[in-house]
């Protein structure tokens, strides 16, 4: 029957199955190629992928009597794994908290006062649509520094979207409501406080949910183009040298990152706007 | 009527699948007899085995895009231009960009790939390869462009020289501060995608005064910022970076493999002709430029003298077999395991099967003698 409930357990075992499946595609998939060539790097076996996990974990090069022979902080970053995650991990945080500020303070105006939705809706629909890296000439000019350059990126990649989302959710604000907050005596500011916020606070972890994706893809796009440390950039030159046994690591770190962000909002969200539980 | 458009239509799809699937073979790369499966009974029905080249927009490789244009060779599967039929072999041209034209060699998705001889090096550790030609030579098409108000190599001390790392450009920088007896350990080469470091350069975006670029960007930064100036190219070190056509050394074992090689640098050598012969000289520059950056004409002539094309078997054999090569190559090596980019010196080898069949690269000039004996 459509919609017939599932219990836990075959539920749990059936996602696993998934995933245990995959890994054995992948194992299938790199034996048949290294039974054509048994040097191929490209689809590496579990153990060359062990080897690469070992390469990015290590530690680097230390030339004896420089700054990192001495200092254990120092020593850590020339292991790839900690320069490249702070590197991006800075970047993508802060281009994300400036971007959904930035949405959630448009978002909010624009859906309280038309005549602000008369003036950004359009600008926004339009760069709603252009990927950032596309105008990496703008973004040159707009920013002095490399790491801004991507910061700039994240954040102006996600804001449009997400200001739509945010707006459009504050237009959905039942009217009663609002109008029976001005009756019990309430001022502008409570009314967006109390009322709208409350309302909207669910969808605009929705929204930073589903724009961590994006916000990572454009990321990757911009640490592409240059930098000395970052995920992109490792993995740009990596797979450029066919050294795939560092790459596919790099991805799933990636993945994971982005499913535990994922997750840790569902339960932000829950623990925040206890209001709609099971989804508003 | 329609009932023989109908069976007219079935013979010539029928005719395609037979086609296609004689191409199986060149497609798998190195699959062995047995382990392909379903190919082996169409095997038999096709005549000609199908290789494919992946190629991208460089001067001395877009003949080979020239070459499917001018039909000299037919880069679909299944179809033969008069250079595949002269060598009973088909050609599948493949275009891509450069980076994923090495990503593709290196997992077997291509016969031949159009690659440097520095960053051949990597992939050959994992699929044995065999250059068979050099297709043309860095003479100033890497450059080192700075802003003007620096006027030596030592003031660019304390500053960012940006280009993309751990390729041609580095060790065009580094061997240039080599020959001028400076220290690379005093500068800082800084790795950025050279289209974005030319754009930077461009605008005139502060701390971005000094780039290390190839070409197209070479003459686009130089027409654009007049101001800009070449401090140092690579026409100090020519022969040094060589462009190549490789092909991997299981495709020159199969079957007609060498004939394959060979109708690749048939095509390449009678392009090249249309270059040199001033009747056709122009329109076969606006060709190759066509897709190179969109390059006019006159910059092209430009751009041909900057990428210096071995453009008979003559002058490439005189490259693959001259004391100097394996001295390059020697340099280049050390480059790269001093710079991360292979780990263990490849076993390098010059000369055909007979004299360096164990070397994982060898630079073979018997595929140009083929082509030269066989005008």
């Amino acid at each position: 029957m459509i919609r017939q409930p599932a219990s836990m357990r075959a539920k749990v075992v059936l996602g696993a199955m998934a995933v245990v499946l995959m890994l054995a595609g992948y194992t299938v998939l790199s034996e048949r190629q290294h039974r054509l060539n048994p040097d191929d790097t490209t689809i590496p076996t579990w153990s060359l992928l062990g080897r690469g996990v070992s390469r990015i974990v290590e530690v680097g090069r230390v030339v004896p009597g420089s700054e990192e022979s001495r200092s254990w902080l120092a020593r850590q970053k020339t292991r790839w794994l900690v320069a490249d995650a702070s590197a991006t991990g800075y970047r993508l945080f802060l281009g994300l908290l400036l971007g959904v500020a930035g949405a959630v303070v448009l978002g909010l105006l624009m859906g309280c006062f038309e005549k602000v939705e008369a003036f950004f809706a359009p600008p926004l629909s339009l760069l709603a649509k252009v990927p950032p890296t596309a105008i990496l000439a703008v973004f040159f000019v707009l920013t002095q520094t490399y790491t801004q350059m991507c910061v700039a990126m994240v954040a102006f990649g996600i804001l449009p979207t997400m200001a739509q989302a945010i707006y459009l959710g504050v237009k959905e604000v039942p009217r009663e409501l609002i109008y029976k907050a001005y009756t019990l005596g309430a001022s502008h500011a409570e009314v967006v406080w109390n009322v709208i916020l409350r309302q909207v606070l669910p969808k605009i972890i929705d929204g930073v949910r589903l724009q961590i994706g994006p916000a990572m893809v454009f990321l990757i796009a911009a640490e592409w183009l240059g930098g000395e440390v970052g995920f992109g950039c490792r993995i740009r030159l990596e797979s450029r040298l066919a050294h795939m046994h560092t790459v596919y690591p790099y991805l799933a770190l990636l993945a994971g990152f982005g499913f535990g962000m994922d997750a840790a909002l569902r339960r932000l969200q829950r623990w925040l706007c206890p209001w709609c539980a099971g989804g508003c | 009527m329609l009932r023989t458009v109908k069976s007219s239509m079935l013979v010539a799809l029928a005719g395609a699948a037979l086609a296609l699937s004689g191409c199986g073979d060149g497609d798998k790369g190195g699959s062995a007899p047995g382990t392909g499966g379903g190919g082996g009974a169409a095997d038999a029905g096709a005549a000609v085995p199908c290789f494919s080249v992946a190629w991208s927009e460089y001067p001395s490789w877009s003949t080979f895009g020239v070459a499917g244009e001018l039909k000299l060779i037919d880069g679909k599967k299944g179809a033969l231009g008069p250079i595949e039929k002269k060598w009973g072999v088909d050609i599948e041209l493949k275009q891509a960009d450069y980076d994923p034209c090495l990503v593709m060699y290196g997992s077997g998705q291509c016969d031949a790939v159009c690659i440097t001889n520095m960053d051949v090096l990597s992939p050959s550790l994992s699929r044995k390869s065999v250059a068979v030609a050099p297709t043309s030579t860095s003479c100033g098409a890497d450059a080192l462009i700075v802003s003007g108000d620096l006027k030596d190599v030592q003031s660019l001390k304390g500053k960012s020289v940006y280009g993309l790392a751990k390729t041609v450009s580095e060790y065009c920088f580094v061997r240039n501060l080599e020959l001028l007896g400076e220290k690379e350990a005093d500068y800082k080469f800084t790795n950025m995608d050279p289209g974005a470091a030319a754009l930077a350069m461009q605008q005139k975006k502060e701390g971005y005064e000094a780039i290390v670029v190839w070409n197209p960007f070479v003459l686009e930064t130089l027409n654009k910022r007049p101001d800009a100036r070449v401090l140092f190219d690579s026409a100090r070190i020519p022969g040094e970076i060589v462009d190549m056509l490789v092909v991997a050394a299981d495709s020159l074992e199969k079957p007609k493999g060498r004939e394959f090689a060979c109708a690749a640098l048939d095509a390449f050598y009678a392009v090249s002709a249309r270059i040199e012969d001033p009747r056709t000289r122009d329109e076969t520059l606006v060709a190759l430029g066509e897709k190179f950056s969109h390059l006019k004409v006159e910059a092209m002539k430009k751009v041909v003298e900057q990428t210096k094309f071995y453009k008979t078997p003559d002058e490439g054999l005189a490259l693959f077999t001259g004391a100097e090569m394996p001295k390059v190559m020697d340099k280049v090596v050390d480059f790269c395991v001093k710079h991360d980019i292979v780990k263990d010196k490849p076993v390098l080898g010059f000369g055909d099967k007979a004299a360096a069949g164990a070397a994982v690269l060898r630079f073979d000039p018997s595929f140009m003698t083929a082509v030269k004996d066989r005008k």
